[in-house]
């Protein structure tokens, strides 16, 4: 499904910084990964590698044995909203639709029908919960709808790749259980491929497995076995063994 | 550091954000300043120029120095409009209400003091041209040399500081009101559609159809009448146009979601809709105000145009000469003799005729009846046709209408008056034809052989006309023109030579008019400007988030270029037709076409305006793409 194969970023600038240094990564059809790492350790530049918002220094990115960076810049823009699915850290809604509205954009610029989209966004919004606020207006949500939105927004095209940068990073732990449960729910019904990146131990549990990085390197990966439990302890144990106490990296974030 | 050191350090370091404010205030001083160069200029104080003429200047002073204040204001408020989230901010690490204000007022008097030097002296640079421009434009005499225009400088200097004092006061008393949380989510929230009311946009509609309608309908003096009335009509319409009947149009596309859900125009309507108040606002003064300018600019070419082309057209002969009623033979031939001589001394080649006009009794009263013959002759002279009554048939002959040389035009009274033959038959008139051949009211044409039946005519007089050869200078006529009109004063008549006289009265104010409409066009270009890069910021901020989840160029090239061309024509759009409709209604008041040259001045602003269209454009694109792509 996903395939990086020796993947380096540098970023240019007065001081050239490496951030990603020779990533091998390969993600199954229908698997649910998790990235985590300390702060500054180079997740997001990750995750915007593979979501094609940025490109890589050197090595290749292969989606469904395509590469994406190959392509044109409007055959890229069609291929990410045709192909992949966003989750962002800061939500990314638009202030000037509304909660439907925002839901349905990705579907509006390909052009499809209204009947269509309008029972797309119901189904989705009524799974989340977030039916009753379909015609507010974004500053009239919180923190947790809007992140519901945006992956409602996310999901509403079926994409084959689903990307999420900390969607829990700013629900209590209700809430949280309840996106990631959503999340595993998409990932077994539709197949949908998920990486996700977070610095939650309680929401990684969740995953097939845990990919972690440090300084821009890979530095081990765990899978799940048959509990969820000791996969959770696992990845708080991997986590102090990298870099000290786990709550370390729940702070600070680029 | 104290606050003040902040205050000026914060100007210095948020350079990008200011400059477009600063800028604006600097054209507008320079504007103003300009103005003051031409209007304070020895030449004028001299008593060369009269009484009206200053006045008009001062009229015009006034005029620009109040719009300086609105515009001003209006570049201000949206300056700050653009750094709420900055206030809010501020405040919230603590700085008090009174330090903001502080802040705010500091730096627009910074801002003010800066741009009132910046505008003067790029003033300066450009006044040898402003001063070359007007010299040509008011064909006066005295030259206007270049002078130090301390005078100028000064008026400039103090008012505009007063007024960038007056508007730091003014605005930082209107900061006080704004809470903290609308502060923060300043950009965020909408101030709200305004209500569309489905009663108000009918009434928008009917009023500007009610307005063009009495605009179009009225002709001659009934123009100046209905005017005011129109004005105010148009003036309601056009507001209620933008803030009812647009937002319901929008409304209603937006319910349609399968129109609104389409494609980009999501992306275009909300935005649309979202600041439909402020984009309310500027449409209204931005079509109002270019309407003005349009109008103004327009009817002044026209009005230009009229008196060189229309009265010359209307006026036939080169040179005229109506004697006193008593004047005897001999001083009318004395008359003659002096003007030919005249003409022969300033080279003028000219063909002469001479007609003897007989007025004679009808049935009503004294009226003059013109043999056919002599007619014609005359005739040759113009581009009238001739006449060629039967026996027994009388033509009336009335002048052309045309408000401004207020002929009172008698055909009608003379269709219903006859007159008797010497034989006794009586002679009706038969039907009225419009010409310039004789400067009267309005006269009969008759037959030759009827004419010798008319019997004696109960007074006389005499119209003698000449006809200059084609491709004679002007300066020609019109010297020998000036000489007719002080040597055979009141009775030989220049053409020439009173058009020359007319653009000289009327330069100083067709001066004055192209500037105010040029100063009212660039402002209004202004506003749409500042309307746009207010919400630069928030447009990229928008455009990159939709980019991230897959937004082609072609699909962002569209609705950038949809939403600045919405922007940027629908005011102008507006505006244009407000202008057409009162050109056609000037040109109404003075029967004269001013097709050409209303098709030129609308013309040649909206070719200005789709020129500024896409510069602006190339250069919004670019700045949206570099951030986005
Ligand atoms: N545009 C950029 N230019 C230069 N350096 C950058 C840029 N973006 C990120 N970096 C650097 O690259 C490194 C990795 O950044 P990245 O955002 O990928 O970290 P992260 O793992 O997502 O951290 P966090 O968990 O805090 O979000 C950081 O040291 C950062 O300073
Ligand atoms: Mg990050």
């Amino acid at each position: 499904m996903l395939k990086l194969t020796k993947v380096s970023k540098v970023y240019e600038g007065k001081v050239a910084f490496r951030a990603l240094t020779d990533i091998d990564l390969e993600i199954e059809k229908g698997e649910f990964v998790t990235i985590m790492g300390p702060s500054g350790s180079g997740k997001t530049t990750l995750l915007n590698i593979i979501s094609t918002n940025d490109a890589p220094t050197t090595g290749k990115v292969e989606i469904e044995g395509e590469n994406p960076h190959k392509l044109k810049k409007n055959d890229l823009a069609k291929f990410r909203r045709n192909e992949l699915g966003f989750i962002f850290q800061d939500f990314n809604l638009m202030h000037t639709l509304t909660v439907e509205e925002n839901i349905v954009l990705p579907l509006t610029l390909d052009g499809a029908r209204v009947k269509e989209m309008k029972e797309k966004a119901h189904t989705i919004a009524e799974s989340l919960g977030i039916l009753s606020i379909m015609n507010n207006r974004t500053y009239e949500i919180s923190g947790g709808q809007a992140q519901r939105v945006a992956i409602a927004r996310a999901m509403i095209h079926d994409p084959k790749l689903l990307l999420a940068d900390e969607p829990t990073g700013n629900l209590d732990s209700k809430a949280s259980k309840d996106v990631m449960k959503m999340l595993v729910s998409i990932n077994e019904k539709e197949k949908t491929s998920l990486l996700m990146v977070t610095h939650d131990p309680q929401a990684a549990s969740y995953s097939d497995r845990v990919v972690f990085i440090r300084d821009g390197k890979l530095h081990s990966e765990i899978h799940r076995g048959e509990s969820r439990q000791a996969f959770f302890q696992k990845i708080i144990d991997m986590l102090s063994l990298m870099g000290g106490d786990g709550n370390d990296f729940s702070s600070i974030r680029v | 550091m104290t606050f003040r050191q902040f205050a000026f350090n914060n100007v210095l370091r948020n350079k990008r954000l200011y400059i477009a404010y600063f800028f604006s205030s600097m054209f507008t001083v320079m504007v103003f300043f300009t103005f003051a160069i031409f209007a304070f200029h020895p030449a004028f104080s001299d008593g060369a120029i009269n009484q009206n003429v200053l006045f008009g200047m001062a009229v015009a002073g006034g005029i620009i120095y109040v719009f300086s204040f609105f515009f001003v204001l209006y570049s201000m408020s949206s300056f700050l409009q653009s750094r709420k989230k900055e206030f809010g901010l501020l405040m919230m690490f603590g700085a008090s209400n009174r330090q903001i204000r502080m802040m705010v007022f500091l730096e627009n008097i910074l801002i003010g003091f800066f741009a009132t030097i910046g505008g003067i002296l790029i003033g300066l640079v450009f006044a040898k041209g402003i001063l070359l421009v007007a010299e040509n434009v008011l064909i006066i005499s005295e030259s206007l040399d270049f002078y130090f225009p301390l005078l100028a400088i000064a008026v400039t200097f103090i008012s505009f500081i007063v007024l960038f004092f007056c508007i730091s006061v003014f605005v930082s008393f209107i900061l006080r009101t704004k809470k903290l949380i609308d502060l923060i989510k300043g950009d965020k929230k909408s101030k709200g559609e305004p209500k569309a009311s489905v009663i108000l946009s009918i009434l928008a509609t009917i009023l500007i159809i009610a307005g063009y309608g009495t605009a179009l309908y009225v002709k001659g003096m009934q123009v100046v009448f209905a005017m005011v009335p129109v004005i105010v009509v148009v003036t309601l319409g056009t507001y209620l146009i933008f803030t009812q009947l647009s937002v319901y149009i929008i409304r209603r596309l937006k319910s349609n979601k399968s129109f609104f859900w389409m494609k980009t125009n999501m992306l275009l309507l909300s935005d649309l809709s979202f600041r439909m108040k402020d984009n309310a606002r500027t449409f209204f003064m931005v079509a109002i105000i270019s309407t003005v300018a349009f109008t103004a600019i327009g009817a002044l070419y026209g009005f230009q145009s009229y008196l060189t082309k229309g009265i010359k057209e209307s006026e036939p002969y080169t040179y005229q000469y109506i004697p006193w009623l008593n004047d005897s033979e001999e001083v009318m031939k004395e008359d003659v003799s002096k003007i030919n001589s005249i003409l022969q001394e300033e080279n003028v080649e000219a063909k002469m005729e001479a007609m003897e006009l007989n007025y004679f009794e009808t049935s009503t009263s004294e009226e003059l009846i013109v043999r056919a013959s002599d007619y014609n002759r005359f005739v040759a002279f113009t581009k009238d046709r001739e006449l060629h009554p039967g026996e027994n048939e009388a033509i009336v002959v009335q002048p052309v209408e045309d408000a401004l040389s207020g002929v009172s035009r008698s055909g009608e009274f003379l269709m219903e008056s006859s007159f008797n033959l010497e034989n006794g038959t009586e002679i009706q008139p038969s039907y009225i034809v419009e010409s310039s051949v004789l400067a009267s009211n309005g006269y009969y044409v008759v037959n030759d052989k009827t004419y010798e039946q008319l019997g004696s005519p109960v007074r006389n007089d005499w119209s003698v006309v000449w006809k200059a050869k084609e491709g004679q200078t002007d300066q020609q006529l019109i010297e020998a023109g000036r000489k007719l009109t002080e040597q055979v004063e009141h009775k030989a008549y220049s053409v020439d030579y009173q058009l020359f006289e007319i653009n000289k009265a009327f330069g100083p104010i067709l001066f004055i008019g192209l500037f105010i409409g040029i100063v009212f066009f660039v402002s209004a270009g202004s506003f749409l400007y500042f309307r746009l890069f207010t919400d630069l910021d928030e447009e990229k901020r928008k455009f990159r988030s939709i980019a991230k989840i897959g937004l082609t160029q072609s699909e962002l090239n569209k609705v950038v270029n949809q939403q600045i061309a919405i922007l940027f024509f629908s005011p102008i759009v507006v505006a244009l037709i407000h202008g057409s409709v009162a050109l056609t209604a000037l040109s109404h008041m003075f029967n004269y076409d001013l097709t050409i040259e209303s098709a030129f001045v609308l013309g040649s602003f909206a070719l200005i305006q789709i020129i500024y269209f896409l510069i602006v454009r190339f250069f919004y694109v670019k700045q949206v793409k570099r951030m986005v792509f």
